[in-house]
């Protein structure tokens, strides 16, 4: 099968089409989620790839934020499910190439609608409730769903949370392994950026999607406005980490979001070295090494594996 | 249970593959803390408390595989390092040295880990037991040294000289200042703190290559880290108080065989020497193994119990008895026993004694006089170490350098065995003695032929403790000598060793950390093994404070070996005389140098109030030669032609 499977690719190179061997991990983000937002390109009448230069050294200090969460269902409150989450968010400052963990907190949660709340009284030490909407009958499957779905704000709120107490104590650049969108003080921060790995959401269509999915590697695309970010408005765009020929078009590809007010071809050139400089050291073995940053990476370490307290 | 160091350095760690058990430990420490192979660490936990000793570092990151370093570098070994470094992690592995309490016995917990005090350090090597109290008897063998720590490692005195266990070995590469060293350090702390309530101590070093141990009375002058050690250790820097040299004439009879021959130097320099009764009984010493036969045996048991130094009759040897007490009665005897087989035509046999036999025995009796001159006399007087009259701390170094190999065994046996006739006596003076052997691969080889001398290293290893006679011996290479004599030891030390050494079965328990920090240890640092520590353990020791070989000779360079009559002249001054040269170049004015040299010993040997008029004595009168009468001349006959005169 892999021998076949090579000659189609040959195949597919002779028509002049885009072979693939290993699709970029997690690139598609939620796949549920995928769709064509047209952005507002803000540099340029049409997207361009363009070279960035030389990777350069980001200067200290640079701070990494990253959230991490683990649920498990913990039972049924009749045809409600219950849901056990783990949220946790951290700073790690880098100073003299040594990282150092500057802000963290961990929370648990139990989720689920409020009569199963009641009727399973989980009352534990450091353990809170967080309570779904209770408009339409109890569904199992689509509970479960909404339950992931709360955790996943709760965590991204305490990433919020987590953050601005860093950036009440230091003004430094902050690199959140994500969009900035999740918050308007994020979104307007001129020290933060952004680093979104996945893909599910697109800005363009046409020969521009192809310009954006085929940048070379140390180029990114023009700068734009994504479509998707009304409430908390940011400037975006694609920077090529690693070549991506042989592998997958999202290989090595990230979306960097930035305030509007970085949105300057100068500023984006200068973040897209420094970016480039955050290749090494890589992430491996993480699938996703091809975009994930080593600082992110480390915080989501540190949350994986810092201890908790006893009893947690 | 000492309170806890201040702040722990690190956390034990124990996984499946890696677990605590009661004799290993695992933790691991924040990047550049200050712990390394050797460091003693105690571990807290469970209510109980663990001391272990630093034997295995590890550190890594979380690189998956070179090939990504390789990546992350885009190839480039010379590109800028990465913005963030990787987490590493220092991993370091444990052997316990003691737990608390020591039962029931259990694997290490899973506690906070911190630098050893020297409380700690004290524990830990279970030095309480024997450095405190009413009785101590802790002898000081170098400082744990760690970051701001400067602990005493001390020894267990009954552990070291008996009767408990003894000996010391040191190994080490030569030319790093170990074994000497080590040896004479330790020997000084022995003098100074050994207990007067386990009874008086004395040595017997071996001077074996050029000077090094000529100038142990000298003082050296220390550097401030040295002098700091002996400070943090208790002890003086003081050179050996009561030292007495002892070294063989050379050929000449009359200069010392010795680099310790400088004016300054020589009150306490005394020439060793020894006639025929000292030699006859260790005849076996300069025999080869061939030589050392039942017949040959038996008839110099027959020369040491019949003849040597008794009234031996035969009248048909000679009319008169014989009377051996030199080399040269020996000769005498032995030619009246071949011309009497050879006059009376007796066939081959003496006494049941065959005639081969009997020149074997003379030949090779002989030939320690010629190979040894200077050390055997002739003429049968002896100067010889204080039997029975040894002095608490009192260092005998005995000059064997400039002998030939043969000479050095035999003053070797002899002194040893002396030291053990009189130990079993309990009549040497001492109850101790500690004997100092360097090169003991040589005197006690792993390969090579059953000498006396490897016989009776290993009765001295085996028995001597019981005895009070201990061996502090020094070798190369630890793997080449007998390993029963080196196994006897109950302390042993290291030094920088060779790495091939290392590689040898011999050293199997030591973890691969450890091997390449002995073979890189700096000078004046070892590692111990003692009874009373259940693993190694690194310190560092100072310098001795004497004056080294190569100092010393710098500093009291060698008088030049002096014309027969001058030498004489100043042996008598050494006496206390005070003849010039002219006088005593009268006294020895046709004098025979053997008359002179026996003379001089038994002016040596009284210790007379006028060395001068008691030598002239020992002399007697001068016997000159008388001029005969000259003999009638007989007249040449004339002849003809004849040439022959007919």
């Amino acid at each position: 099968m892999h021998a076949l499977a090579r000659t189609l690719r040959r195949d597919l190179a002779a028509r002049g089409l885009t072979p693939a061997s290993a699709p970029a991990e997690a690139a598609a983000g939620r796949s549920e989620e995928a769709a064509i937002v047209p952005a507002e390109l803000v540099e340029g009448a049409e997207l361009q790839a363009l070279p960035v230069g030389t990777a350069a050294p980001w200067p200290d200090p640079l701070a990494f934020l990253d959230g991490t969460q683990h649920a498990e269902l913990i039972g049924y409150a009749g045809a409600a499910p219950l849901l056990f989450a783990e949220i946790g968010a951290a700073v790690r400052e880098r100073r003299g190439r040594r990282l150092r963990t500057v802000q963290a907190e961990r929370q648990w949660l139990v989720v689920g609608r409020p009569a199963a709340l009641d009727a399973a009284t989980l009352a534990r030490p450091g353990v809170t409730t967080l309570a779904l909407h209770d408009g339409e009958p109890p569904h199992p499957v689509r509970d479960l769903v909404l339950a992931r779905r709360a955790v996943d704000q709760a965590r991204g709120a305490l990433e919020v949370a987590v953050a601005a107490r860093y950036r009440a104590r230091a003004d430094g650049w902050l690199v959140v392994d994500g969009s900035l969108a999740e918050s308007p003080a994020w979104a307007a921060d001129p020290r933060m950026v952004g680093v979104v790995k996945s893909h599910a959401s697109l800005p363009f269509e046409g020969a521009a999607l192809e310009r954006y999915l085929r940048l070379p590697p140390a180029h990114r695309s023009s700068i734009f406005a994504p479509g998707s970010r009304r409430l908390a408005p940011v400037r975006a765009w694609a920077l090529r980490l690693w070549p991506w020929e042989g592998r997958d078009l999202f290989h090595g590809l990230v979306r960097v979001e930035v305030a509007p007010a970085n949105g300057t071809p100068a500023i984006a050139a200068q973040l897209s070295r420094w970016l480039l400089a955050e290749r090494a050291p890589l992430s491996t073995p993480d699938p996703r090494w091809d975009r994930l940053l080593y600082g992110i990476r480390a915080t989501e370490r540190f949350l994986r594996h810092a201890p908790r307290p006893v009893g947690a | 249970m000492t309170a806890p160091a201040a702040a722990p350095i690190g956390r034990v760690v124990a996984t499946e593959q890696r677990p605590s058990t009661p004799h290993q430990v695992t933790f691991w420490t924040a990047v550049g803390a200050p712990v390394g192979i050797g460091t003693i660490v105690r571990v807290e936990g469970d209510d109980r408390v663990v001391l272990a000793i630093v034997t295995e570092a590890f550190a890594w990151t979380d690189v998956a595989s070179a090939l990504d370093a390789v990546v992350g570098a885009e190839g480039d070994p010379g590109a800028a390092e990465p913005p963030t470094a990787r987490t590493e992690v220092w991993l370091f592995a444990a052997s316990v040295l003691r737990q608390l309490p020591e039962e029931p016995l259990q694997p290490v917990p899973l506690g906070a880990v911190h630098l050893a005090s020297a409380a700690d350090v004290a524990q830990a090597l279970r030095m309480d037991a024997y450095t405190a109290g009413d009785a101590p008897t802790g002898i000081p063998v170098g400082l744990y040294a760690v970051g701001d720590l400067r602990a005493p490692v001390q020894l267990d005195a009954d552990f070291l000289l008996g009767p408990e266990a003894a000996h010391l070995n040191v190994t080490g590469v030569s030319g790093l200042a170990t074994k000497t060293s080590a040896i004479l350090f330790l020997l000084q702390s022995l003098f100074q703190r050994f207990p007067r309530h386990r009874g008086s101590l004395a040595a017997v070093c071996f001077n074996v290559k050029g000077p090094d141990l000529c100038f142990l009375d000298r003082p050296a002058a220390l550097g401030p880290a040295d002098a700091a050690t002996w400070r943090d250790l208790g002890l003086a820097p003081a050179p050996f108080a009561d030292v007495q040299y002892w070294a063989p004439h050379k050929p000449d009879g009359v200069n010392l065989n010795t680099l310790r021959t400088h004016p300054d130097l020589q009150a306490n320099t005394t020439p060793l020497v020894w006639g025929l009764r000292e030699v006859l009984d260790f005849a076996e010493v300069v025999m080869n193994r061939d030589d050392i036969d039942a017949k040959a045996d038996a008839f110099i048991d027959f020369l040491a119990e019949r003849v040597v130094g008794k009234e031996f009759r035969d009248d048909l040897l000679r009319g008169e008895p014989f009377h051996v007490q030199t080399f040269a009665d020996l000769e005498v005897f032995f030619r009246a026993i071949f011309d009497s087989l050879e006059a009376l035509g007796r066939g081959e046999i003496w006494r049941t004694h065959h005639v081969a036999t009997i020149r074997k025995v003379r030949n090779r009796l002989g030939n320690i006089s010629t190979r040894a001159k200077g050390l055997v006399t002739d003429d049968g007087t002896a100067s010889d170490l204080p039997w029975g009259a040894f002095r608490d701390r009192a260092l005998h170094v005995v000059d064997v350098a400039g002998l030939d190999p043969l000479a050095q065994d035999l003053v070797f046996a002899r002194t040893v065995s002396k030291l053990r006739e009189h130990l079993e006596r309990r009549d040497l003076g001492v109850d101790h003695v500690v004997v100092v052997v360097d090169e003991l691969n040589k005197y006690a080889p792993a390969d090579g032929p059953d000498t006396h001398v490897r016989r009776m290293l290993l009765d001295l290893a085996e028995r001597g403790r019981y005895l009070g006679l201990v061996l502090f011996s020094a070798q190369q290479f630890r793997s080449q000598v007998l390993r029963r004599v080196v196994g006897n030891a109950g302390t042993a030390v290291y030094g920088r060793m060779d790495p091939d050494e290392l590689a040898t079965p011999g050293y199997g328990t030591l973890s691969p950390a450890l091997k390449a920090k002995l073979a890189t240890l700096p000078k004046g640092e070892l590692m111990l093994r003692h009874p009373h520590f259940t693993q190694p353990v690194f310190a560092r020791f100072p310098r001795p404070a004497v004056l080294s070989g190569r100092e010393g000779v710098e500093r009291f360079p060698p008088a030049p070996d002096l014309p027969f009559a001058q030498a004489v002249a100043r042996q008598l001054r050494q006496l206390g005389g005070t003849a010039g040269e002219a006088t005593v170049a009268e006294l020895l004015h046709g004098r025979r140098e053997e008359d002179v040299r026996r003379a001089l010993a038994a002016t040596r040997r009284a210790r007379p109030d006028d060395p001068v008029a008691y030598f002239r004595a020992a002399l007697g009168a001068a016997v000159r030669p008388v001029a005969g009468a000259p003999r009638p001349r007989v007249a040449p006959v004339k002849g003809g032609d004849d040439p022959y005169g007919l």
